[in-house]
């Protein structure tokens, strides 16, 4: 019974993170294994890069150590957690967006379609385009997305991680799914 | 059909069963009649269907990653990094490069005003400093005179006024009974007592004059509280015959212009 209770402590979060504000480098090490992949999903998905989705996770593991006090017991920690992923994620794109000096989202949709300017699509697989895709959708519709079809949540259990209404989940996901169609215009055939 | 508008946001729910059964009743016979709508889902079931080679697709950039080598160097980056952040911290807090020249200024500023405030402040600026009874204060001596003589004066004035005002009433009084009235009423007693309060400070500024004359006036009013209430015409008249030979009024008049035009 005691090890059953140690265990499911060991994957519960209010637990750990109550062990990490004590400096417990192995409960830390144990949060990032729950959470890293959950993370990368999210990184990768707004950034489209592997090896700057992986920094960016290490970042957010980081912000989330510095920040451990502020974390109030009871709250959504998923949500509170990829809170701070998706800030970090969108501090990046402003960096890069002001070191491109082009923004992504100024891109005309027909241009977007086609990901990376220097880059011809017919290179990229079917899972490539729409993964480029789903990187150029806006942070909010992006998670609901997300949120969806990688970790499968129902509309109800989005809403309550990203403390928004049901209403809003479904409309969100909806533009997502429209604004993809637009994206994906070409290889999808029919009008954008 | 008019009332697509009503539907259109709702397929993808519907598709995802993510509707309420009555709901998604409805749909479905829209869906039945309604050409656009259908055109609509098949859309959305385009790009939902792509939904899984994106899955697929992150899992494969997924599968390639070590997770638990990623575990491992996440949290040995996130506590070395700590660790000599706060070494860091503990060492020399005021190390760190920019501190230094705000630090510099700010020790600066500290012994130019330390410097400034000792020039400006400093006792010996005074020539001559007093200190008042027991109070710890230090003043200028020039400073605390000229305060006293200037109180001296203005106490001498008011003194000299009001006396001046009962010894004219008690000239032009018509009667006895009048003068009986002056005697009887204590204005002549609080100007004795204004007078020993007086005493103290014409003594110790130097006006030497304005304390003959309230002298004078004191005597004469110590003469008055001793005179009978009921008084006769002689000694009415006699009495004014004292203020008018002793030229009181006149001698008041003098002093209190001297004391006007000398004022601090």
């Amino acid at each position: 019974m005691e090890l059953e209770n140690a265990d499911r402590g060991q994957s519960n979060p209010e637990f750990l993170v109550a062990k990490i504000k004590n400096g417990d480098k192995e409960a830390f090490m144990r949060l990032v294994g729950l959470y890293q992949q959950k993370i990368f999903v999210l990184t990768y998905s707004m950034v489209h890069e592997r090896e700057d989705a992986l920094d960016l996770v290490q970042e957010t593991f980081l912000r989330l150590y510095e920040k451990i006090n502020t974390y109030r017991s009871g709250e959504n920690f998923n949500a509170w957690l990829m809170k701070i992923a998706r800030n970090i994620c969108l501090d990046f794109i402003r960096r890069q967006k002001a070191r491109k000096k082009e923004s992504l989202d100024q891109l005309s949709p027909e241009r977007l379609d086609l990901a990376d300017t220097d880059q011809d699509p017919a290179h990229f697989n079917p899972g490539e385009l729409i993964s480029r895709a789903v990187a150029r959708l806006p942070a909010k519709q992006q998670a609901v997305f997300i949120l969806h079809h990688y970790q499968e949540l129902k509309y109800e259990e989005i809403a309550k991680e990203l403390k928004i209404s049901t209403g809003t989940v479904k409309s969100l996901h909806y533009k997502a799914v429209r604004k993809l169609r637009k994206l994906l215009a070409r290889q999808l055939g029919g009008e954008a | 059909m008019k009332n697509c508008r009503y539907y259109r946001q709702d397929w993808l729910a519907y598709l995802l069963g993510e509707l309420d059964s009555n709901r998604q009743k409805m749909m479905a016979e829209h869906l039945a009649r309604c050409q656009r709508c259908q055109k609509e889902l098949n859309e959305i079931k385009d790009v939902i269907g792509r939904t899984e080679d994106w899955r697929s697709e992150l899992g494969k950039t997924m599968a390639d990653i070590d997770w638990d080598r990623l575990q491992v160097a996440i949290t040995d980056n996130v506590f070395r990094q700590k660790e000599s952040q706060s070494a860091a911290g503990t060492a020399a807090p005021l190390k760190h490069r920019h501190w230094q020249p705000a630090l510099a200024g700010l020790v600066a500023g500290l012994l130019l005003g330390m410097f400034f405030s000792y020039l400006l402040l400093r006792p010996e600026r005074w020539p001559e400093s007093t200190s008042r009874g027991n109070s710890k204060v230090n003043l200028p001596a020039g400073f605390v005179q000229r305060v006293d003589l200037a109180l001296a004066q203005r106490e001498t004035l008011d003194y000299l006024e009001r006396s001046q005002y009962l010894l004219l009433e008690l000239l032009q009084a018509k009667s006895p009974d009048e003068v009986s009235a002056l005697l009887t009423q204590d204005r002549i007693q609080k100007l004795l007592t204004e007078k020993k309060y007086l005493n103290n400070q014409l003594e110790e500024v130097k006006l030497a004059k304005a304390k003959m004359l309230c002298d004078q006036i004191e005597m004469l009013f110590l003469e008055l509280i001793q005179l009978s209430p009921e008084m006769s015409e002689t000694e009415l008249s006699s009495l004014r015959e004292i203020i008018e030979n002793r030229q009181l009024l006149l001698k008041i008049n003098l002093v209190k212009k001297e004391l006007q035009t000398s004022e601090v």
